[in-house]
């Protein structure tokens, strides 16, 4: 499914990501978990293409192709959705035409047919109803006034609308309150069905006990240092992430 | 992103085709004589005339005004045609059948089909081209509602008094150089009048083409709404695509009587000039209304076109709590200059205006609005707000901001807020990431930034306003 | 034409000193501008009729004044009466790192500045250009944390048309405390230009009071260069008088300039007061802050122009101007023009302006606690003029300045 190869990737003069590897396969949860400034977010970036964030070597193929070779849009019309930690606000252009437009690119990209107005808008509804939203959000402008925890449902509604190949979680637990982290994670739950697959960046294992993940990742300066089951998570919530500086030391000393 | 923003800025402009009709054309320059000519082809009354040589002898005392934050070489009054009709037009056609197919076909080219038949229901247009009107459609059934709707010049035939008593009432004949110009040489336009209490049962709209090389476009429009009457206009305008500047200089007045309402929106679409600035339209117009009591006037103007625009839609709110209303979207790009705005002047009590004014620069473009607000001694009560907003796409081009405020009342209330703002990458990066090419995405993003003035047009309008923007925008992103 | 003016070109060829070059220059200017009128934009709301036809003594007068005492301020006062220095220089005690000298004495920092930072499209900025003989050149050191605040008191007395210019020079990473401090009342005019250098990290804590009353006319301009890094924060209050017109320019003419500018016009009635702020960003993460407030007497006039440029490199401009005003009475007037001009994209500018009654519902929540209506109104209505008071940095000043602005609103407000 997704396929990153000692991915190298810098912002600036700054290189962020220092030899990322990491196998996704159809149907898998992928938590990748660290401390700040670890490149959790640069990540996401980098995979969806952002100006700005410069691969300098390494390879990502998604279903065999050169992810790293498309633009934007493309890798998004190829499959590939990232919810944002802060999403931005496009006034006057509401969440129903900007979903309606995306919608459509998506399934004109995969040969479809567009979606009339009145499938589109059941649909809509459907979305806005698992992430409990109320319907007039439609009609609101893109993010513009919405709370942060609005925002976050708003990011997993059109992960919904959009029924991607793969998904990248960017924190969406963060500034949540117990309610909203579970009607987020009710939302990704939902759209778990054993093919699409999901990259979950988090600081804090709390989402994870909303969203099952198969395989845990801890990411430290640009880097997977630790690979292993949910179990790994428990393990960063009992002692935080002090312990990989020390790792570092010792292996500095080794 | 902005490399690709700026790609989007190569231009189209498909409207800029070249009719072969033959016309009537006076030769080039300006005089009592080319004036009194003109007034004899059109067979006006006396008093016209000399209505119009009176404008033309305060217009040769006028300068050009200059103060405007647009540059363009001095206009040659003299090497201007002030006269161009169609040569079909001349034994005036009784009905459809009988106009130059070629001229239909211009209309239908741009989407403005005049057989009533395949017309959007519910639209009557008056098609003016060059210097005349055309035809205008579904006269009959105006008729019946007793809506007058017809070329000026044949109003001054068959409604002197009407046109006699409110002519220049608003926008007097030495107002401005341009509306002096226009006062002298005007050649045809569109009348309206609403009788009293009636609600006009259609969209009127006119269309105005100009075709002719070298000739100037002066119409008039004049539209009386009577107490408690309501009428929507719309109007829309097309140049072919010439490497000379052609003059437009129009004049609009409107009159609003107790409680009448007057809707008038315009789609502005002269060809802007190629992207060196080479040709286009020099858009200098004069629009003013006048409300008596409660009356109501509604201006909603969407600019892309034209080199130069030079144009200021007013509201005069005599009548106590009359109501003003300016919505403009103006969009310059290539090297297109645009000075625009408007002027809400309160005198009457417990009078109100709303001003939203949404400009985007592209290009090598300056987009400029100004604006005046004035709270005369007796308006008591009265409100303004005022909202003006930028929007630039790119780093080569101007967007500017001249609000005048004056009060004198001091229960008057007056409100102004002005924005710019650029299309963020993140804004680009979002719609991208969800599939949106990035032209797409700027010209959904633009169309937002946009909103409120389009809501403000009738619904058939809004969408070609909406094509219109997008098609501008084409090129704007790589 | 104006018979004034052309007494100034008159007078202009009689002053002969080591200026003599830059101010032939300034009469060359001078001489090609036409005298404004309604039509002339920079003058479109205030008539220069008072000026047009003025003749005043414009000799030495032998008139002296002690400098306002300001309790706490304990500042370095530089006196000038009818535009001639009655301080002398030589015996004050100067902190370290300043030097002051007089304008006729020839100096290297006086050279750098003298009509250096004011753009020269100012008609009496022009006029004081040719004028102006007496004034003060202050010059901080690079480095130099002067805390005492110097003050520049501006006496103008009846009959006497007097012309005083100010330079300052603020060294590298320095800091200085500036006051202009003007006052003047009886038939007489006073131009008063002063102008800014802001080097490299510098900054600069500005005043000007324009305290000018009744009869006087006074027409000045404070004008301020900031290079990279410069700070500056000002404050202006003015009355109105006949005719006050100050022009206030701020150029970012460096990097990461911050300056922040506030300004309050508190017009007795009958007051005319003129205010033409211009901010140019010419370089690249430039801040302004401005905002100005006004209240407005019975048939005084107030006319606010506040013009902000972003040039086409100015990128990463931070740039907000904010106008309030208050009209008091039918008569009262206010033109105000916040204008906006920009040629850069990456930038945040807006700006407001709002013209508002009393709040009523205030007013009338006030009255049911009990609170007398005069009472309520000078509460309400002064309170948005004295939180600029209290923005300023120097305390002394606030202190001193908040009981005068609120009588002279009191005294308004009962005499509507």
């Amino acid at each position: 499914m997704l396929s990153i190869k000692d991915l190298h990737a810098r912002v600036e003069e700054t290189t962020i990501l220092k030899g990322l590897n990491l196998e996704i396969k159809p149907g898998e949860v992928h938590a990748i978990m660290g401390p700040n400034g670890a490149g959790k977010s640069t990540l996401g970036y980098v995979l969806s293409g952002r100006d700005g964030y410069e691969v300098e070597s390494g390879s990502v193929e998604m279903d065999g192709k050169d992810l790293l070779d498309m633009e934007v849009e493309e890798r998004a019309q190829a499959g590939l959705f990232l919810a944002f930690q802060y999403p931005v606000e496009i006034p006057g252009v509401s969440n129903m035409e900007f979903m309606k437009e995306s919608v459509n690119a998506l399934r004109e990209a995969r040969g479809e047919k567009a979606l009339s107005s009145a499938e589109f808008l059941k649909k809509a509804k459907e979305a806005c109803k698992q992430v409990e939203l109320p319907l007039d959000f439609l009609k609101r402008g893109v993010n513009e006034g919405f709370s942060g925890g609005e925002k976050k449902r708003n990011e997993i509604m059109q992960l919904i609308m959009l029924e991607p190949k793969i998904a990248i979680l960017d924190e969406s637990d963060s500034g949540l309150d117990v309610d909203a982290l579970q009607v987020v994670a009710k939302g990704v739950n939902s759209q778990r069905d054993g093919k699409r697959s999901f990259i979950v960046v988090t600081h804090y294992q709390r989402l994870l006990d909303y969203i099952q993940p198969d395989y845990v990742h801890i990411l430290s300066k640009g880097k997977i240092v630790k690979s292993g089951g949910p179990e790994l998570a428990k393990e960063v919530e009992a002692s935080g992430y002090a312990w990989l500086a020390e790792a570092e030391a010792e292996g500095a000393d080794a | 992103m902005s490399e690709q923003i700026d790609q989007a800025l190569a231009r189209k402009y498909d409207a800029g085709f070249v009719s072969e009709i033959e016309s009537e054309t006076f030769p080039i320059g300006l005089d009592e004589d080319v004036i009194a000519r003109l007034s004899a082809i059109k067979g006006e009354p006396e008093w016209m005339l000399e209505w119009r040589l009176k404008a033309y002898r305060t217009w040769l005392k006028m300068e050009e005004p200059d103060w405007a934050h647009v540059d363009y070489p001095k206009v040659d009054y003299q090497s201007i045609s002030y006269y161009s009709a169609p040569k079909s037009m001349k034994d005036k056609p009784k009905s459809l059948d009988e106009v130059d197919p070629e001229l239909l076909r211009t209309y239908e080219k741009l989407g403005i089909p005049l057989h009533e038949q395949e017309m959007l229901a519910g639209v009557a247009v008056d098609a003016v081209f060059d210097s005349v009107s055309v035809v205008t459609t579904f006269r009959e059934k105006l008729e019946e509602a007793g809506v007058i709707f017809c070329p000026i010049s044949e109003a001054l035939h068959k409604y002197p008094d009407l046109v006699k008593k409110y002519l220049g009432t608003v926008v007097p004949r030495g107002d401005n150089f341009f509306a002096a110009l226009n006062s002298a040489v005007f050649t045809d336009g569109s009348f309206v009048y609403i009788p009293k209490g009636v609600r006009c049962p259609m969209e009127l709209s006119t269309y105005f083409r100009i075709n002719e090389q070298n000739t100037g476009q002066f119409e008039r429009t004049l539209i009386v709404a009577e107490e408690g009457s309501h009428v929507s206009y719309l109007e829309g305008c097309t140049a072919p695509q010439r490497d000379e500047n052609q003059l437009h200089a129009a004049v609009v007045e409107l009159v609003a009587l107790d409680d009448a309402e007057i809707k008038y929106s315009t789609v502005q679409n002269w060809y802007p000039g190629d992207e060196n600035g080479k040709g286009g339209i020099y858009n200098f117009v004069t629009k003013r209304g006048l409300c008596e009591k409660n009356a109501k006037i509604s201006w909603t103007q969407v600019e892309t076109g034209s080199a130069v625009t030079w144009k200021y839609p007013s509201c005069i709110l005599k009548g106590d709590n009359s109501v003003g209303e300016f919505y403009s979207v103006a969009l310059t790009r290539g090297r297109q200059q645009a000075d625009t705005g408007t002027k809400m002047i309160h005198l009457g009590k417990n009078t109100k205006s709303t001003i939203i004014s949404k400009g985007i620069s592209a290009g090598r473009s300056n987009n400029a609005y100004r604006g005046l607000v004035r709270m005369g001694p007796g308006a008591e009560g009265a409100r303004n707000f005022t909202e003006c907003d930028s929007l630039l796409i790119g780093d080569q081009c101007g967007a500017h901001t001249f609000p005048y405020i004056e009060s004198s009342n001091p229960t008057a209330i007056v409100e102004h807020e002005a924005t710019t703002s650029k299309v963020s990458d993140d804004q680009l990066f979002l719609c991208r990431q969800r599939g949106l090419d990035p032209e797409k995405a700027v010209s959904m993003i633009v169309n937002g930034f946009c909103k409120e003035v389009f809501r403000e047009l009738p619904m058939e309008f809004a969408v070609e306003a909406g094509k219109l923007l997008e098609i501008s925008l084409e090129g704007s992103v790589g | 034409m104006s018979q004034w003016l052309n007494h100034v070109l008159e007078r202009a060829s009689t002053v002969d000193d080591w200026l003599s070059p830059v101010r032939a220059q300034a009469l060359d200017t001078l001489k090609q501008q036409q005298w404004p009128t309604r039509r002339t934009e920079a003058w479109r709301y205030t008539s220069l009729h008072p000026v047009a036809d003025l003749q005043l003594q414009t000799g030495t007068s032998n008139n002296t004044a002690e400098a306002p005492f300001i309790e706490g301020l304990n500042s370095l006062d530089l006196v000038f009466v009818d535009g001639q220095l009655s301080t002398d220089i030589s015996k004050l005690q100067l902190p370290e790192g300043v030097t002051i000298s007089e304008l006729s004495a020839p100096s290297e920092p006086a050279e750098a500045l003298f009509a250096q930072v004011k753009p020269s499209h100012h008609l009496f900025g022009l006029v004081n250009d040719v004028l102006a003989q007496q004034g003060v050149v202050i010059d901080i050191a690079a480095g130099a944390k002067v805390k005492q605040p110097i003050r520049i008191v501006n006496f103008a007395s009846a009959g006497i048309e007097s012309h005083q210019r100010t330079l300052v020079r603020v060294g590298a990473n320095a800091q200085a405390t500036i006051i202009e401090h003007g006052s003047g009342s009886g038939n007489s005019l006073n131009t008063a230009f002063a102008e800014y250098d802001i080097a490299e990290k510098a900054s600069l804590e500005h005043y000007r009071f324009a305290l000018h009353e009744g009869e006087s006319i006074h027409i000045g301009g404070s004008h301020f260069k900031l290079h990279d890094h410069a700070k500056m924060n000002s404050t202006l209050i003015g009355y109105g008088s006949q005719l006050t017109r100050l022009d206030v320019d701020i150029e970012h003419a460096g990097e990461h300039a911050f300056a922040k500018f506030n300004n309050v016009y508190l017009l007795a009635p009958r007051e005319h007061f003129d205010l033409h702020s211009t901010i140019e960003h010419a370089s690249p993460n430039g801040t302004t802050e401005e905002n100005a407030r006004g209240i407005i007497g019975d048939r005084a006039k107030a006319v606010f122009n506040g013009r902000i440029h972003i040039h086409r490199h100015a990128q990463k401009t931070l740039a907000e101007l904010n106008n309030r005003n208050l009209l008091l009475t039918r008569g009262a007037q206010i033109n105000t023009k916040p204008e906006l001009e920009i040629y850069a994209d990456d930038v945040q500018c807006a700006h407001g302006a709002t013209v508002a009654e009393i709040d009523e519902e205030a007013l009338y929540y006030m009255l049911t606690r009990g609170i007398d209506k005069q009472q309520a109104l000078v509460m309400l209505n002064f309170g948005f003029v004295q939180e600029m008071v209290f923005q300023m940095p120097n305390k002394a000043l606030a202190d001193w300045l908040q009981p005068i602005l609120k009588t002279r609103f009191e005294s308004m407000m009962e005499q509507q």
